[in-house]
């Protein structure tokens, strides 16, 4: 620690720029240097897309073997083979998008944040701009080339291929990163209203991973099928594939309940952040 | 400037600040003093708005914290709890909260240098000491270049250099006519640097008075060595005047002037060996003001002379 000079003013030196004021385009590069300046969100991203690419090149490879290995359920359609990855990744984008804001509460950090910006609101539209930004351009890259990679390998051991301009194929590849975007975006209303990292983490995967199975055993038959279409990860299916599940919802149908498993929880962690004392 | 209005606070059934009134002028370092739990980080904490109030106003230059259009040129505000994500860099931790009102890199740069952390700028937060982590707390607060300056308990975890340091610095941004408000459970520390003081106890306002008044004011009596002391006792009773027994035939005489007792004596032919006025400590003045707001107080071995003795 260097020793401090004690006549150093402490008012501003630089006259000539303009006078600070609060700006939502301020708030919005805030939390673009909070998301770049701490290591776990790097890793997260970078899990996410090694799991996604690895996921669907083990798969395709699986493919050429001749075997039955690991596999997606439509074990014919060559897209969902090499976007197989999109499950797992899921699990990890989650996290990117709790931690976000977790890890605010469980610092204190959120304290600064929320003294720097008392309307609060700006803050969480901010993260959640930040969090499509980052996630989703990330995501498109990754699902792409994994297609692509998934698709060589395929094709190498002449194997029936997709293509990106085949019939759904580019909406199954835009899909699966608009699927990851959104899981990312219910993280961040998750780790708001839940304001902890365990808490929003164990809600968020019960319901993307726990619910569809949990429901399947405990449901009745009769309507089982029903309800369970109506949650986000079956939801998201429907535009995640190039043919949507027969017993689910259709694309359109699924974009929009899918849709409303994002925004639903974010009005909700809006209300709070709004009411609530920090 | 800070106005606080009738500001209570309640967290269920218990009242963290009970109609609490004052104001805060610039110009002048002001202590926020009161024993712990007396309610000084909750007013502090609805004075930027991290809580609600549950009744009443706290307002900054004139408005609601939230309705200014650049709230960090407004008060700078270090809160006594940690307020700082371990795994970031002190310059990153700045630059991420300046940039919300367009602050730049250069000021940034500029107030880690004022506080002296300019060469582990780049280290992560997590790896500092108490006394750093106090001085990027207090770079937090300097960088809107505030008109108010509000310190919650700035001393914790400083060395004597750093709180040498401090006591400068804000007397410096008082000189500059900025307002100054910090708080402290240390009598000891605020006479050192504040001249006016806001005392609380329990969530209520004990006293709105300048460093000076309070001394002045405090009721101190004179101690008065007699072999004669029970005659002395009473010779001096009477309206007004209170004594007691501070042991080894030593009286505490509160109410009456050393004059006054010698020449009393002198007439009633009683010696007197020794006669000394008592100056109050600001410590002994603030024990008096919170004698009835702490919670437990300890054992007093003096004994008192009622009127009857």
């Amino acid at each position: 620690m260097s020793t401090t000079t004690m006549e150093r003013p402490v008012a501003r030196t630089a006259v000539d720029e303009p006078e600070p004021r609060l700006r939502f385009t301020g708030v919005l590069r805030s939390e673009w240097v909070k998301l770049r300046s701490v290591r776990s969100s790097a890793m997260t991203l970078l899990g996410a897309a090694v799991a996604m690419l690895s996921a669907g090149l083990v798969f395709a490879s699986t493919r050429t073997s001749g075997g039955n290995g690991p596999g997606p359920r439509d074990l014919v359609d060559p897209t969902a083979i090499s976007l197989a990855g999109v499950n797992i990744a899921q699990l990890i984008i989650g996290v990117l998008g709790v931690m976000i804001v977790s890890s605010e509460y469980s610092t204190g950090m959120i304290r600064s944040t929320l003294t720097g910006v008392p309307s609060r609101l700006p803050v969480l539209a901010a993260k959640v701009s930040v969090v499509i930004g980052t996630v989703f351009p990330a995501m498109l890259l990754t699902a792409l080339t994994a297609f692509l990679g998934g698709q060589a390998i395929m094709g190498g051991a002449d194997l029936p291929t997709a293509a990106l301009g085949d019939p759904g194929v580019l909406k199954a590849v835009i899909g699966s990163a608009a699927a990851l975007t959104g899981i990312a975006v219910i993280g961040v209303a998750l780790g708001s209203i839940l304001r902890s990292t365990a808490g929003a983490l164990s809600t968020l995967f019960g319901l993307v991973f726990l619910a569809p199975g949990l429901g399947q055993l405990l449901l009745p038959t009769s309507w089982r099928d029903d309800v369970l279409k109506f949650l986000p990860s079956n939801a998201g299916g429907s535009f995640t594939s190039v043919v949507p599940p027969a017993d689910g919802l259709g694309t359109t149908a699924g974009v929009l309940v899918f849709a409303a498993w994002v925004v639903v929880p974010l009005i909700a962690a809006a209300v709070l952040l709004r009411g609530r004392d920090a | 400037m800070i106005e606080v209005a009738n500001l209570t606070k309640r967290y269920g059934a218990k009242t963290a600040v009970d109609g609490l009134t004052f104001t805060v002028r610039p110009g002048t370092v002001t202590g926020f003093l009161g024993p712990n739990g007396a309610g000084k980080s909750t007013t502090m904490r609805m004075l930027v708005g991290l809580d609600t109030p549950t009744s009443g106003t706290a307002k900054v230059n004139g408005k609601v914290y939230a309705e200014h259009r650049a709230p960090l040129r407004e008060i700078g505000v270090l809160l006594e709890a940690r307020a700082v994500h371990p795994g970031r860099s002190a310059r990153d931790h700045l630059l991420a909260i300046g940039a919300t009102h367009g602050i730049t890199a250069q000021r940034v740069d500029e107030v880690l240098e004022l506080v002296g952390l300019t060469e582990v700028a780049r280290r992560r937060v997590g790896n500092f000491s108490l006394g750093m982590g106090q001085r990027l707390g207090i770079a937090v607060a300097l960088l809107g270049d505030p008109h108010t300056v509000m310190l919650d308990e700035p001393v914790n975890g400083l060395d004597p250099d750093g709180i040498k340091w401090i006591r400068t610095l804000l007397k410096g941004l008082a000189a500059e006519g900025r307002t100054v408000f910090i708080s402290s459970h240390l009598m000891s520390e605020m006479a050192l640097t504040a001249e006016h003081l806001i005392v609380v106890g329990r969530g209520r306002l004990i006293a709105d008075v300048s460093v000076a008044d309070l001394i002045a004011s405090a009721t101190r009596g004179v101690h008065v060595l007699s072999p004669r002391s029970t005659d002395l006792v009473r010779l001096l009773n009477g309206d007004g005047v209170k004594i007691s027994s501070v042991g080894g035939g030593v009286l505490d005489v509160v109410g009456l002037s050393t004059e006054d007792i010698a020449l009393r004596a002198l007439a009633a032919g009683i010696p007197i060996y020794e006669l000394t006025p008592q100056r109050a400590s600001l410590e002994e003045a603030y024990m008096e003001l919170t004698e009835e707001s702490v919670e437990y107080h300890g054992g007093t071995t003096t004994t008192s002379f009622g009127k009857a003795a």
